[in-house]
């Protein structure tokens, strides 16, 4: 008799509790809701988001048109979701419980062996523009320096550091970079290849057995290190016949130890640790370094102040320029250089003004004049490399300015 | 606007819920109109005239029919009227471009296609506008009096682009009577909760893999294998199924919340045993639209089965057709027509003595084709993936993306499948029943109490989890335009 009375008192207190434990759930939800709403009308709006390195979406604004065709409603939401609060912080929830649930891949990052992120190579689509743009320049140029042409394609760590891959990855196993970069070399045969690929795999193979080795690419961003450019900076040299510097001849500097660069944007896991950024300088080198744009004047190749801030690999060549020129009073030659690069070539500049006399790096997204003609009005001109890492190269915007 | 979108779930919502709450009875529906106009023209903002055209022109119809009184001859002139003028405006808007370039096709001319783009949800509205000046010729419901409350009914931004296709029989009383009240509030936002949840977290994230498995179908790199293509079939079922059904609970959930009483519309459709039973629980107000509109008034199964068969066609052939505009779509109807009468006249006592897994193994498999035709607007593509899936395809049996896939998303892929069954209700009821009838008083508040603040923390962890994909907004498509 009692023990059922009982049940039936613990029923109804059953029912009572899954009656409060609905309400609190959704008036939590709720307030959560209006205090996110009330949270983006007040917040300060960012223009500019550090950890995506991007311009944010700017308030829209109304006219009819925009109105009636939707593309307001459009600009709308994708101001919203831009601006959201601690957008930041829910970016990095989703990352970790993605990573909980098994994914090794996120928005085209893979999770790979000994913290490294590695992005996913992607069906090239704009080979043959390149392999006709890299031809253009050939043919635009009027002076000797046609006959000491250049092309450094430089693969990224999905191909050199393949085996750090999770198994059965897309990429695992299947250098898809290096058909394309062969594709590229075929088609231009008249363009010196210079390929680095061998010197960075074989250091790749030294650091599977000694730990302590230098990596050659950054473990959150997409660029190589001072080292990987140094490996390739000795495979440029042999090939050209001059010899390189030893790596004892270059003080190293570790600038940061706090550097979380694109690839870990794209996740933006917080766990990441930072990681260190290191810069070799020769003390013999007397340099002058003329921004052309901003008419700047230095005598170094790095800008420090971006270390302070999200995008620290900029401080190589101190970001974008259109045109820089970089004269070196002890470099071992009177030769006189054409850069057209993107930044990967920035860590490598530091190792190739040994040689140089002159440099001149184009950026040629900025510089809209083409280098051909550049070239033909200064006949001191001797050299013309180019170079480009494989991953970027299918989108980057300046190929089109290769003239 | 979707739903599952930051300016719906964090500005509109609330807003609109706030305003209505706010308000005096005799305005709320004008709230709800005003919003649900601003919803409408946010996705479409020209055609919003033609939902106020058709509309209007029922209204008045039906006013005309009331009018009427018992003179069948003008009823019926009246009902014609508005069953012409809707269809009409389907037709044109939905199927004059398909018409024209079919035609194009089979006899080579070149008439130009008028090039409309499709209205947002014309045809669950034009639907609903239809079961009203039917109903009424019927006599099954009263005339509606105010153009803003038929205006209301129509437009009312839970089921106005996705559905359930809601009868104005269901709600015509609710319209000028219903109850307000906290109790609907919170088991209407449960209900929206669930769905969000579903739409976000599964429809959006498994229908990324599918994206994947498609494109690698057709990428001619040997990316794709024959189980790999079925895992992409069983994928796109599941993700449509998660959206399709997210979409019904937030619809039914806000209109909880709005004090309306909305049916089902959907009732674990992927844990069927037969056809039969399938179209029984997957899109339940359509199924019922089509009997109740088409099937029953044709004459059903009462004149011999040979006409029987011929209704069945014209329903599946119509029901197909009313997915899209596209000739896979009407071959995914007569599918089911075929499959459902070949149920009632052949397999389907026999099936019913299998073992309970083979039924569902038959249901599963008929309903992953099923979807494979539904997905595959274009032909070519279609016959390209279904040789892949039965292993004409001269691609290999299994590959390493296989492995990729099932590695990068097993914890994904085992919930989407767990969820479709009735499962998560089981074990919510197993916890709770345990907790009430274990021993002792204190342990038994002890674990209730327990598993009720799991339950909260839960569903407040797949809410920021959601904000957080939604704030990332990768991949939240909308998968109705041709409906």
């Amino acid at each position: 008799m009692q023990n059922r009375e009982l049940n039936r008192y613990d029923a109804s207190f059953g029912s009572e509790l899954m009656k409060l434990r609905s309400i609190i759930t959704v008036v939590m939800i709720t307030i959560m809701i209006i205090v996110f709403g009330i949270w983006f009308l007040i917040s300060p709006k960012k223009e500019f988001s550090e950890s995506e390195n991007r311009q944010l979406a700017l308030a829209p604004v109304y006219t009819f048109q925009a109105l009636k065709d939707g593309s307001y409603m459009t600009a709308i939401q994708k101001y919203l979701s831009d601006h959201f609060p601690i957008r930041d912080e829910f970016m990095t929830f989703k990352t970790k419980t993605e990573i909980l649930a098994g994914k090794e891949e996120i928005n085209d990052i893979y999770i790979a062996k000994d913290g490294y992120l590695i992005e996913a190579y992607k069906q090239p689509r704009q080979t043959a523009k390149i392999i006709n743009q890299f031809g253009k320049l050939y043919q635009d140029i009027t002076t000797d320096a046609k006959n000491n042409m250049s092309l450094m394609l430089v693969p990224t760590a999905v191909t050199v550091y393949n085996d750090k891959l999770p198994a059965a990855a897309p990429d695992k196993g299947d250098l898809k970079q290096l058909e394309t970069m062969d594709a590229i070399y075929k088609a231009l045969p008249e363009i010196k290849r210079i390929d680095c690929y061998p010197g960075l795999l074989a250091q790749a193979q030294t650091e599977k057995e000694d730990a302590n080795v230098s990596p050659l690419y950054y473990h959150t961003d997409h660029h190589w290190t001072t080292f990987g450019a140094y490996i390739a900076y000795r495979q440029y040299c042999e090939a050209m016949g001059i010899t390189p510097l030893e790596e004892s001849a270059f003080t190293k500097t570790v600038v940061t130890d706090s550097f979380r660069g694109t690839v870990y944007s794209k996740l933006n896991d917080t766990t990441v640790p930072g990681e260190e950024i290191t810069i070799y300088e020769n003390p013999e080198n007397r340099l002058t370094v003329n921004y052309q744009d901003s008419e700047e004047v230095t005598d170094s190749l790095y800008n420090k102040d971006y270390l302070s801030r999200k995008d620290k690999y900029s401080m190589f060549l101190n970001n974008l320029h259109p045109l820089i020129e970089i004269t070196n009073e002890t470099a071992d030659s009177d030769k006189v250089m054409v850069l057209v690069k993107d930044s990967y070539a920035n860590s490598i500049v530091p190792f190739l003004v040994n040689h140089y006399k002159k440099i001149y790096v184009f950026d040629t997204r900025y510089y809209r004049f083409g280098p051909a003609s550049f070239i033909n009005q200064h006949p001191e001109v001797t050299d013309v490399l180019i170079l480009y890492n494989m991953n970027t190269i299918d989108t980057d915007l300046g190929i089109g300015g290769i003239f | 606007m979707v739903f599952s979108s930051i300016p719906f779930l964090f500005f509109f919502l609330p807003l609109c819920l706030i305003l209505y709450y706010l308000v005096p009875f005799k305005v709320k529906n004008y709230v709800l109109l005003a919003f649900s106009l601003v919803f409408y023209a946010w996705g479409e903002p020209i055609y919003i005239l033609l939902m106020l055209f058709e509309t209007l022109s029922d209204y008045t119809l039906g006013r005309f029919m009331d009018k009427a009184g018992d003179k069948k001859g003008l009823r019926r002139l009246f009902l014609a009227m508005s069953v012409i003028i809707d269809l009409s405006v389907l037709g044109f808007f939905k199927y004059a471009d398909f018409i024209i370039e079919s035609v194009n096709a089979a006899f080579g001319t070149a008439i130009t296609p008028f090039g409309l783009g499709l209205p947002i949800g014309i045809s669950f509205f034009t639907f609903q506008t239809m079961s009203y000046t039917i109903d009424l010729y019927k006599k099954e419901v009263s005339v509606e009096k105010n153009y803003f409350y038929y205006l209301t009914y129509v437009s009312m931004f839970p089921q106005l682009i996705a559905g359930p296709i809601v009868r104005f029989s269901t709600v015509n009383e609710e319209l000028h009577e219903r109850n307000i009240d906290f109790d609907g509030f919170i088991t209407g936002g449960l209900r929206f909760l669930k769905g969000l949840f579903k739409k976000v977290l599964l429809a959006n994230t498994i229908g990324s893999l599918w994206e994947i498995i498609k494109a690698s179908a057709f990428a001619g790199d040997s990316g794709i294998s024959v189980a790999s293509a079925w895992l992409g079939a069983v994928c796109f079922t599941l993700q449509l199924y998660y959206d399709f059904s997210a979409y019904s609970d937030m619809a039914i959930g806000m209109g909880r919340m709005l004090g309306f009483h909305y049916l089902e519309n959907f009732n674990y459709p992927l844990s069927s045993v037969s056809v039969t039973d399938f179209w029984r629980r997957w899109h339940i107000s359509l199924s019922t639209w089509f009997r109740d509109y088409v099937y029953i008034p044709l004459g059903g199964n009462r004149q011999g089965t040979l006409m029987q068969l011929r209704n069945m066609f014209i329903v599946w052939f119509l029901t197909g057709l009313w997915h899209g505009a596209a000739w896979n779509f009407i071959l995914w109807g007569v599918f089911y027509g075929v499959l459902l009468a070949m149920e009632k006249h052949i397999w389907g006592k026999a099936l019913q003595k299998l073992p309970r897994i083979l039924q569902h193994i038959y249901a599963m498999f008929i309903y992953v084709v099923g979807f494979v035709i539904f997905v595959f607007d274009d032909m070519a593509e279609l016959k390209h993936y279904l040789q892949i899936m039965f292993g004409f395809g001269g691609v290999p049996l299994m590959n390493e993306n296989l492995i990729w896939y099932l590695r990068n998303n097993f914890l994904l892929l085992i919930l989407g499948c767990v969820i479709a069954f009735p499962v998560y209700p089981w074990i919510k009821g197993k916890l709770e029943h345990w907790t009430a009838t274990c021993s002792g008083l204190m342990r038994s508040r002890t674990s209730a109490f327990v598993l009720s603040v799991m339950l909260i923390f839960g569903y407040m962890g797949l809410f920021f989890l959601a904000t957080a994909y939604l704030v990332n907004d990768t991949y939240n498509p909308f998968l109705y335009f041709r409906f």
